[in-house]
């Protein structure tokens, strides 16, 4: 029972970092080198159309003005709207939150298949011929640039053998968690280059299980197969699970490289092009909404780990 | 034990991989056959024809605050332009919406006719109304300053529209470039718009169908439109933003043409089958110049700047940066636009003399920082060629790199800095020049501008721009043009400062 409060504290620090999170954010923007009005106006405007332009995006306010204004709209549930495009930022935020979490979410799927079985499957035949290999064809895997995955699948499935579009071009009216074949590689992409740290992370630790006086105990005892692998495996999870949820969470905002590639800019993607322009309502809402994303995800792997732990020391 | 292990662990590689690709080649086979359906359907009645530019989440109907090349794209071809820039007519410019510009004789007035027949997609005529408010919407919508042009030169706000047919606009101050200023970019678009939706009524030929930002918009050809009606049935404007990504669904045949890519893709895309490159002519290329502050040591001698203008090896530019797709620039802007003086003595490349400037000059071994950053296709490419130029002659020359879309940021910190890159795009000199630097270049441009004779007005532009050749403070270095791939079978694309789709044609 002591689950709730548990949790209720973890929400709570999530708020206080959230907060902390958007201070420190247009704090940072702030002090970068130039404004939206750069970005807006182009080589070619006059003085004067600088300064107009400044005083209609509000820039000519102070800046802890501007952020209690957004802060304001923020707590009503108004992100604002971009200074470059005069788009609504929970617009912006949703179409981009779409585009990540359909390539990151099958992502972790394989992610979870690929580490989970290879890993458990290496850790309890630790030394085997397939345990090196695994072990070194993952480390090549880790070591790997994004960029050089990405380009060897297009290579392998949209030039060798063309099975697959290579750029997710998606009808209008439609999402694109309706056209499996458009997620396919950039959510392949993805997995490649993060299941390799789960995997060795789950291996290791399943192997360390395995030589523990418990688990020897359960096989004297007669335990074999899939009773004898739960056994293990709750026991050995934990700090992968852990590696597992901090590497997804980072995949919501880091995969620019293969978002960008594959056209399925995402929520790390559309923060970059915001920074660069310096479109200060569109960084706000999109750090904070991959700042609330990663401390959810992080939350949610804190809590698995717990009902792991629970599971044990009830059996 | 090993083998066995190994053999379930290829099974179920194997496995995995069947269902991977079962899974997802069931889609795409789907799909590929709805396309061909569309395809032949489209075959027969003028066809649709995909294509795909940089666009992004910015991306909006709003063509005065558009800041992608795709807003401009899309807008040209829903609302029909008054004129256009065309160096090879008469007066400069072609004329569409508008049927005529007149110059008073004082240059102080001008007086423009309205096409007749030309028609909204709502079913209303285009009146000079329309026009008036076209011109105004800038300054009343708060466009982007390249669209503020026309206020530049004439007092909107005096403007009127005496009957249907005719606008009148006055002069701030006398100018006979005015006709540059209206058909730089400026589109027609009904009397009070406020907002621009799919719905909002146009005059181009082509409607808006539908519309997503950053992903992509369907066009249909329009049965309004008062021009030569287009041949395509439907366009869809596709936004991928990665160069890279637009060249792989070209070559994949997922869009048929592309626009904006790099010269190194376009020297690889050269030799793929099927596919044909081109790049726009002048004068629709970007002037890539780099800025020397006079303001600054050692450049407020005019030996140092000739110095590097002349160190700078433009061929070797022209040759490794973008495979000869650019034209070596002569420090002078506007390049292929009728006031362009093509007499101008082509700037050599001569290092000893350079070498023997500077020393005249005692900055020999001076140091300088060139700041650059990816603005434009080639430029941090060429600003590295260019230090190498001036370090041959003795320059402790750095480049500073900065990150994408960082250069004009902090524009007042940029217009400071001794040494750095910049681009203007197309247009005419004269109304493009920025006074203040240069009294007697300033004076001449006023006069090239405003004087009662084309002649003398030619004279001083030609006069403004052999100072400036002479004594100026940039290295025009190229004028880089656009570049753009399309698959075989598509034709009729102008490549514009912006590619022009509506005369295009698709056949299988």
């Amino acid at each position: 029972m002591r689950l709730l409060p548990w949790i209720a504290v973890r929400v709570a620090m999530l708020a206080v970092s959230l907060t902390v999170l958007s201070v420190l954010v247009f704090w940072a923007t702030e002090v970068l080198p130039g404004d939206a009005v750069g970005a807006v106006s182009g080589p070619e405007a006059t003085d004067a159309e600088r300064a107009a332009v400044r005083v209609s995006l509000g820039l000519d306010r102070p800046a802890p003005e501007r952020f209690l204004k957004w802060a304001g709209a923020v707590l009503r549930g108004d992100l604002g709207t971009s200074m470059v495009s005069n788009r609504d930022v929970g617009e912006i935020l949703t179409e981009r939150a779409g585009a990540s979490l359909a390539v990151v979410i099958p992502a972790a799927v394989l992610i979870l298949l690929f580490a989970g079985g290879l890993g458990i499957w290496a850790g309890l035949r630790a030394g085997s011929r397939l345990d090196r290999w695994l072990t070194g064809s993952t480390l090549a895997l880790v070591g790997t640039p994004d960029f050089l995955i990405a380009t060897a699948l297009l290579l392998v499935f949209t030039l060798w053998w063309p099975v697959l579009p290579a750029v997710a071009i998606v009808p209008l009216g439609q999402s694109l968690w309706q056209h499996p074949d458009l997620i396919a590689l950039p959510a392949l992409a993805l997995a490649l280059g993060g299941f390799g740290s789960t995997m060795r992370l789950l291996r290791a630790s399943v192997t360390q299980t395995t030589s523990t006086p418990y688990a020897e105990f359960a096989r004297l005892n007669g335990v074999r197969g899939a009773r004898y692998v739960r056994t293990i495996v709750t026991n050995a999870a934990g700090p992968a699970v852990h590696a597992f949820t901090i590497m997804t969470a980072g995949l919501l905002g880091g995969g620019i490289v293969v978002e960008t590639l594959f056209n399925v800019p995402g929520l790390g993607y559309e923060l970059a092009r915001a920074v660069a322009t310096r479109d200060v309502p569109a960084v706000q809402g999109l750090s904070l909404t991959l700042g609330a994303a990663t401390l959810l995800i992080l939350l949610a792997g804190d809590l698995a780990v717990r009902l792991l732990n629970r599971g044990k020391e009830a059996s | 034990m090993a083998t066995r292990s190994r053999r379930l662990g290829a099974g179920v590689a194997a496995a995995l991989t069947v269902a991977l690709v079962a899974g997802c080649g069931g889609g795409s086979e789907a799909d590929s056959a709805d396309n061909a359906g569309s395809g032949e359907k489209a075959a027969a009645t003028g066809g649709t024809l995909r294509a795909a530019f940089a666009g992004g989440a910015s991306e909006t109907l709003n063509y005065l605050q558009g800041p992608t090349a795709l807003d401009y794209v899309r807008a040209k071809l829903v609302h029909a332009p008054l004129c256009e820039l065309d160096p090879q007519a008469e007066d400069g410019v072609s004329y569409r919406v508008l049927e005529s510009i007149d110059v008073s004789d004082d240059l102080g007035e001008y007086t423009l006719k309205v096409r007749s027949g030309v028609k909204f997609s709502d079913g209303s005529d285009l009146t000079s109304k329309d026009v008036l408010y076209s011109l105004q919407a800038p300054t009343l919508l708060q466009g982007l300053p390249f669209t503020q042009l026309v206020s530049r030169g004439f007092d909107l706000k005096k403007a009127s529209a005496p009957d249907a047919s005719t606008v009148v606009l006055p002069t701030l101050a006398p100018i006979a470039d005015g006709r540059d200023l209206i058909c730089q970019s400026m589109l027609a678009i009904k009397d009070g718009t406020k907002e621009f939706t799919p719905e909002t009524p146009s005059s181009g030929p082509f409607r808006i169908t539908g519309f997503e930002a950053g992903r992509s918009t369907t066009l249909a050809r329009s049965d309004s439109y008062y021009g030569q009606a287009p041949t395509l049935d439907a366009i869809e404007l596709v936004s991928i933003a990665d160069p890279t990504a637009r060249v792989n669904a070209l070559q994949q045949g997922q869009v048929d043409y592309i626009s904006g890519i790099a010269p190194a893709q376009a020297q690889t895309l050269e030799g793929a089958d099927g596919v044909s490159v081109t790049s726009s002519e002048l004068p629709y290329a970007s002037y890539l110049q780099f800025g020397m502050n006079p303001q600054t040591k050692p450049f407020d001698d005019e030996r140092v700047r000739e110095a590097f203008k002349l160190a700078v090896d433009r061929d070797r530019i022209v040759k490794n940066v973008y495979f000869g797709r650019a034209f070596v620039g002569n420090d002078v802007p506007g390049m292929g636009f009728p006031t362009y003086d093509t007499e101008l003595e082509q700037r050599a490349h001569d290092p000893r003399k350079a070498q023997q400037l500077l020393a005249e000059a005692g900055a020999e071994g001076m140091e300088v920082e060139l700041t650059a950053g990816p603005e434009m296709p080639g430029m941090l490419e060429t600003a590295t060629l260019i230090v190498e130029d001036l370090k041959a002659i003795g320059v402790k020359a750095t480049l500073n790199e900065l990150p994408a879309g960082q250069l004009f940021t902090d524009y007042p910190a940029y217009q400071k800095l001794p040494f750095k890159a910049g681009y203007n795009p197309p247009a005419t000199f004269e109304p493009n020049y920025t006074p203040g630097t240069f009294p007697e270049v300033d004076a001449l441009v006023a006069t090239a501008r405003s004087a009662p004779s084309k002649e003398d007005r030619l004279t001083a532009s030609h006069e403004a721009q052999k100072l400036l050749w002479k004594e100026g403070s940039q290295i025009g270095a190229v004028f880089v043009p656009s570049i753009s791939a399309a698959r075989e079978g598509v034709s009729g694309v102008r490549e514009l400062q912006f590619p022009d789709l509506a005369q295009a044609t698709v056949s299988e």
